[in-house]
This record gives C-alpha cells, structure tokens and sequence, in this order.
C-alpha cells in the first residue's frame, strides 16, 4: 500500500512538476517575478479539490462522457496556453505582451495542479478512509510527491544554470513536446468517449519500452510516450508540434526592435 | 410546447432502435472486480458499464486498451471499448492495484 501510494502520487505529480519547473525557468530567464507562481499553486490546488469532489457528477454528465470531455479540454486548455506562451516569448520588451505570457503562464499552471490534483485528492481521501491506511498512504504520498517536486527542482536548477541561450532552446523543447503529448491525450479521452475513432493501434512497442515500466512511465510524463497509440494520435502530435514551432517562429520573425516600447 | 412534447416524446420512442453498442457490467466491490474476466467479441465495439460500490474512489486504468477512467465512490461509469483484435487486454484499478485486477478476452 505504502509503494502503491508513493507510485500514484509520483505519476500525478511528476507531470504537474516537469511542466511548472520549466515556466519557472522561463520566467526566470526572462527576468520575470515569480510570486504569481504561489498563487497559481493555490488556486490548481483549489481546482484540484473541486473537481475531485464533483467527479461523480461530471463523470455521469453528456451520457457519461463528462470526465473524458472535461480531461479533454483541460489538456486542451494547457495546449492552447503554451501555445500563446511561446508566441508571446519573442514580444517582452511590450508591457501587453508581458501580461500574455503571464496570463498564459497561471492557466498552464492552475490546470495542470487542477488535473493531476483531482486524482490524487480522489485517491487520498478514499485510501486515508480505510482502517489503518492513514499513515502508511499518507508517508507514501509524501515520500512520491517529494521524488516528483525533486525532479522538477532539479529541471529547474538545470535550465537555469545553463547558458541563456541554451537554457531557453531546451525549455522551448521540452514545452513542445509537452503541447504534443497534451493533444495526445486530448484525443485519447475523445476517443474513449467515443468521439474519435481510434482504429488499429500505428504501431505496438509494448515489448521494447512498457507502459508499466519506470522508463515508460518517466516517457509518458516527458513526452507523453504510448505503447500502442491509435493513428489520429500520432497525427495529432506531429501537427500540434509543427503548429507550435511554425508560429513561434512566425512570431519570432514579427518581432519589433525593443526601443519601441 | 406540444410540439416540443411531441418530438420529445417521438426521441424517446426512436430510442430503442439504436441500442448501440452490447453493454457489460463490471462491479467493483472491495477492491475487487467481479466478474474478473470479461469475454467479448472480436472486432465489436462494447460499452462497459463500471460499478463501484465501495465508498472509495477507484480508477479503472488498462495500458492494453488506452483506457483510463476515475470512478468516485458508490457511483457508476460508462466505459466503451474495442473494436479489437483478438487477445486478452489486462485491466486493472490503479488505487488498489494489488487486488483489483481483471482482463478482457476478446474472442
């Protein structure tokens, strides 16, 4: 119980911490203050716990389909917010673009905590409620929380400890193949809704790298890596990639010279 | 308003003709599921129809079938499946994943 508490928490956790360690770091290069971030924590947590309380009934709404619609535009609303992030990046010397990216930045944030938090509050307060379960699922939650927050400090340390330049590219990266792996799994929930129709998984490399593997499940929160994913998955992947770099670089070449503001 | 009653009441009445997809019931019970093993057709889409009737929330996770559904407690959760080749697809509850274990055969 104790290692299954530490694996769920870690899983959920990891995710939220990749994506809100390299903001962070962003930020950080671009000299922006960072209180905001407390606030944006505050707020997923509280997001968190609402929909976690609310699940039953979001689950039962549209048909039954309402966890997979509402987790659906949750990943979409990440992508959408990296997407107007990375766009806004090249702008900063202009207040109004400032206040983009930080308004993208706490709705990457907030939905993200709001995500991964309602899960774990689910599976918190039903555990702890078993006779006995209390601490050894509470030490466990702690210890997988503490490896996921770890990891994020470590990126962190990382992006902002290298050269500027190299800092931003491997951050850019890293957000990139966030915004693919959130329309991923955008599409997984339409297809588990039924929305989509997955058809014959592209390809099935279950053998090579396990879904249920450590290497699986750290590739999963990375790059939002699947064994066996449905063809429009892939697609969609590739293109909200591609969608993301072409308009960064657009956006790069529309830059204005920063005396102007 | 009789209108609107009317085509309600026509919605109800064409209901039944599109019965969709076969339905399975999954009950979850002490951190079980029963039945454990649930056999289906080869390349049918079916709706699994999820029941949890502990009071802990329970999230029913299959890495096999890319499915994955958190179901609170004491509530119910509909969950469609396949069309799939033919083969045995593990499930499994990722809260209480030492006992809440079962598989689908697609046959």
């Amino acid at each position: 119980m104790l290692l299954n508490a530490v694996i769920i928490t870690l899983r959920e956790v990891l995710e939220a911490s990749l994506i809100i360690s390299v903001f962070l770091a962003l930020s950080q290069l671009l000299e922006r203050k960072l209180s905001w971030l407390l606030l944006a924590m505050f707020v997923g947590a509280v997001g968190g716990f609402v929909y976690g309380q609310n699940l039953g009934a979001v689950s039962m709404a549209w048909d039954g389909m309402g966890q997979e619609l509402v987790n659906a535009g949750l990943h979409l609303l990440i992508f959408l917010s990296l997407l107007v992030f990375m766009t806004s990046v090249p702008h900063q010397h202009k207040k109004r673009w400032r206040i983009v990216t930080l308004i993208a930045t706490i709705t990457a944030v907030v939905v993200a905590i709001t995500r991964e938090g309602s899960e774990i509050i689910l599976y918190l307060s039903g555990a702890m409620s078993i006779p006995n379960m209390l601490l050894p699922v509470l030490i466990g939650s702690i210890v997988g929380a503490g490896i996921g927050i770890s990891v994020g400090i470590y990126f962190y340390y990382l992006l902002i400890n290298m050269r500027l330049k190299y800092g931003m590219w491997l951050g850019y990266l890293f957000l990139l193949l966030v915004a693919g792996s959130m329309i991923s799994q955008a599409v997984e929930f339409l297809i588990q809704a039924d929305f989509i129709h997955a058809g014959k998984p592209l390809w099935d490399s279950s053998n090579l790298i396990s879904e249920r593997s450590v290497i699986g499940q750290l590739l999963y929160a990375l790059v939002g890596y699947e064994a066996t994913p449905a063809p429009i998955q892939v697609v969609a992947y590739v293109s909200s990639i591609a969608i993301i770099a072409v308009a960064t670089v657009i956006s790069y070449q529309f830059r204005t010279p920063p005396h102007d503001d | 308003m009789r209108y609107a009653l009317l085509i309600i009441a026509l919605c109800l009445s064409i209901t039944p003709v599109f019965a969709g997809p076969p339905v399975f019931t999954l009950e979850i019970k002490e951190h079980l599921f029963f039945p454990d093993e649930i056999t289906i057709p080869a390349n049918t889409k079916v709706k699994l129809h999820v029941k949890n009737l502990d009071a802990t929330a329970e999230e029913f996770e299959s890495y096999e079938l890319n499915r994955e559904k958190v179901i609170a407690g004491n509530s119910e959760a509909i969950i469609f499946i396949g069309p799939l080749d033919k083969g045995v697809y593990p499930f499994f509850g990722e809260f209480f994943p030492k006992t809440a274990q079962g598989k689908v055969i697609v046959e």
